[in-house]
């Protein structure tokens, strides 16, 4: 029934009232012609209240004018005089049109522009290049061209070693991948010298090209030549650059303190605890407070109360803060077991500095115990190649 | 005449299980409850008031008597009354 009142709507029908002697001979003239009549109601001994459809509305004067009875119409209903009334009101269309206009115009622009994946090129410094190319906010997004912003971001950064532009809905997404640029390598015709790059005894030195200017013993500066590419003739003026090539083993230290005091503060909790619920609906709270927290220091817990007892997430909650009081109580540390500690942690701290292909020769470990610290003092050696080749000036 | 063909138009409904109310070009009255009558294959409104409803048919004056009847549709075929229906009649 309710498809047959949708269809009605849509198709739009009139409710009219029939005013006459012979009603009964209408309603099976109609009947007979194939007009569809329905919810026909005897409202008088003389007036007859019906819906009708358009179409069937128009066939009815033939036989109103047969049957000589006064039609009159009481309502329209349906789609077509909705759509009918509101040709009449103009700005209303207008408006509606210029609504769609405008958010269709507003959704093609690009309205924010994401930058994943940079770390070394700020944000900012990628947005101004693209603004460059006129690539900002505000730019409509059909005309952008996303195979352009990738091959240009790609040309103006070379540590980018990939790049995505993808547009979804008003949002840019741009994503790079940074690639790990290798240290500047110096080409093998090029004249350098091999520098300390930290301080060290010499152990060995090996070198392939150039002349070793330092020798087993040497203690060496942080920039001090050690392998030089300027060789120079007894006999003559003549110098000769070369590539200086070579390995430089160097004994370096590693120093790394770490101090401890013996005797700590820690909190403890006394046992008091002070309680207040909160009631949640969806992400709003409300506390229930019951005076202020008596207690100095403390720490929070936050438990939740089930309501029922159900596996699902209820969008209320009822949360129980409790507040634990806290007492500072002086602990007394065990001494052999802090030396281990700092021993551990400052070995640790060294390894992280260690290069990978250093080799450690000796590790020194000292505690000391000063004002009520223990202070623990580790020295390790190590044996490690300290060469880098600088260009000559 | 009219009767000898009736009596085979009958038996021959009955024998083929066929609808008798489209052989023998009967009325077919269907009610729902008390609140809705269907009659089918009628033959014109005589009276229509809330509370009388007549319609000719091939067997006579089919006469509804109720309160607060409406037509819910009329067709060339069918017509549907809706309403609080007490009385059905059939006037030969």
């Amino acid at each position: 029934m309710g498809t047959i009142k949708a269809w009605n709507f849509l198709r739009g029908y009139v409710i009219i009232r029939v005013e006459g002697l012979t009603l009964e001979r209408f309603l099976n003239l109609a009947a007979s012609n194939n007009i569809y009549l329905w919810d026909i109601n005897r409202v008088d001994y003389t007036l007859l209240e019906m819906k009708v459809t358009i179409r069937g509305f128009r066939e009815l004067k033939e036989i109103v004018k047969k049957v000589g009875c006064r039609v009159e119409l009481v309502e329209k209903k349906g789609l077509p005089f909705f759509i009918y009334g509101l040709r009449q009101r103009k700005m209303l269309g207008f408006g509606f049109i210029i609504f769609f206009i405008l958010v269709f115009y507003l959704s093609s622009l690009i309205w924010h522009i994401e930058i994943i994946g940079n770390e070394s090129v700020s944000t900012q410094e990628i947005l101004e290049s693209l603004e460059k190319e006129n690539i900002k906010k505000g730019i409509i997004k059909y005309r952008l061209d996303t195979d352009y912003i990738e091959y240009k971001l790609l040309m103006e950064y070379d540590i980018f070693s990939y790049t995505s532009a993808e547009v979804q809905g008003t949002k840019l997404t741009i994503e790079v991948k940074e690639r790990d640029l290798p240290p500047d390598l110096i080409d093998e015709d090029t004249p350098c010298n091999i520098v300390a790059i930290k301080k060290g005894i010499i152990e060995k030195v090996i070198a392939r090209n150039g002349k070793a200017v330092v020798k087993k013993g040497d203690v060496v500066e942080k920039g001090q030549t050690l392998i030089t590419g300027i060789i120079s003739d007894e006999y003559s003026d003549i110098q000769m650059y070369v590539h200086a090539e070579g390995e430089v083993l160097a004994k370096t230290s590693y120093f790394y303190q770490v101090e401890e005091p013996i005797e700590k503060t820690i909190k403890v909790e006394t046992g008091e605890v002070f309680e207040r619920r909160e009631l949640k609906v969806g992400d709003r709270g409300l506390q229930f407070i019951r005076g202020d927290i008596p207690f100095d220091d403390y720490v929070e817990e936050v438990r939740e109360v089930r309501l029922f007892n159900l596996d699902i997430d209820l969008p209320i909650k009822i949360l129980v803060h409790e507040y634990k009081e806290l007492e500072p109580k002086i602990v007394k540390q065990n001494v052999e077991l802090i030396k281990d500690s700092n021993h551990m942690k400052a070995v640790e701290e060294i390894n992280k500095q260690l290069p990978a292909e250093a080799k450690i020769i000796s590790k020194d470990v000292k505690h000391y115990v000063r004002d009520n610290k223990v202070i623990t003092h580790v020295l390790i050696e190590v044996l490690e190649d300290i060469g880098e080749k600088r260009l000559l000036n | 005449m009219d009767d000898k063909m009736s009596n085979i138009k009958y038996n021959i409904s009955e024998a083929l299980e066929l609808p008798k109310d489209l052989i023998l070009d009967l009325p077919k009255i269907v009610m729902i409850g008390n609140i809705q009558i269907n009659i089918s294959n009628h033959k014109g409104i005589v009276e229509y008031t809330q509370e009388v409803l007549r319609v000719n048919s091939s067997i006579g004056i089919i006469k509804i008597s109720g309160s607060d009847m409406e037509l819910k549709t009329i067709l060339s075929e069918e017509i549907i009354v809706k309403g609080n229906i007490e009385k059905v009649e059939i006037i030969s």
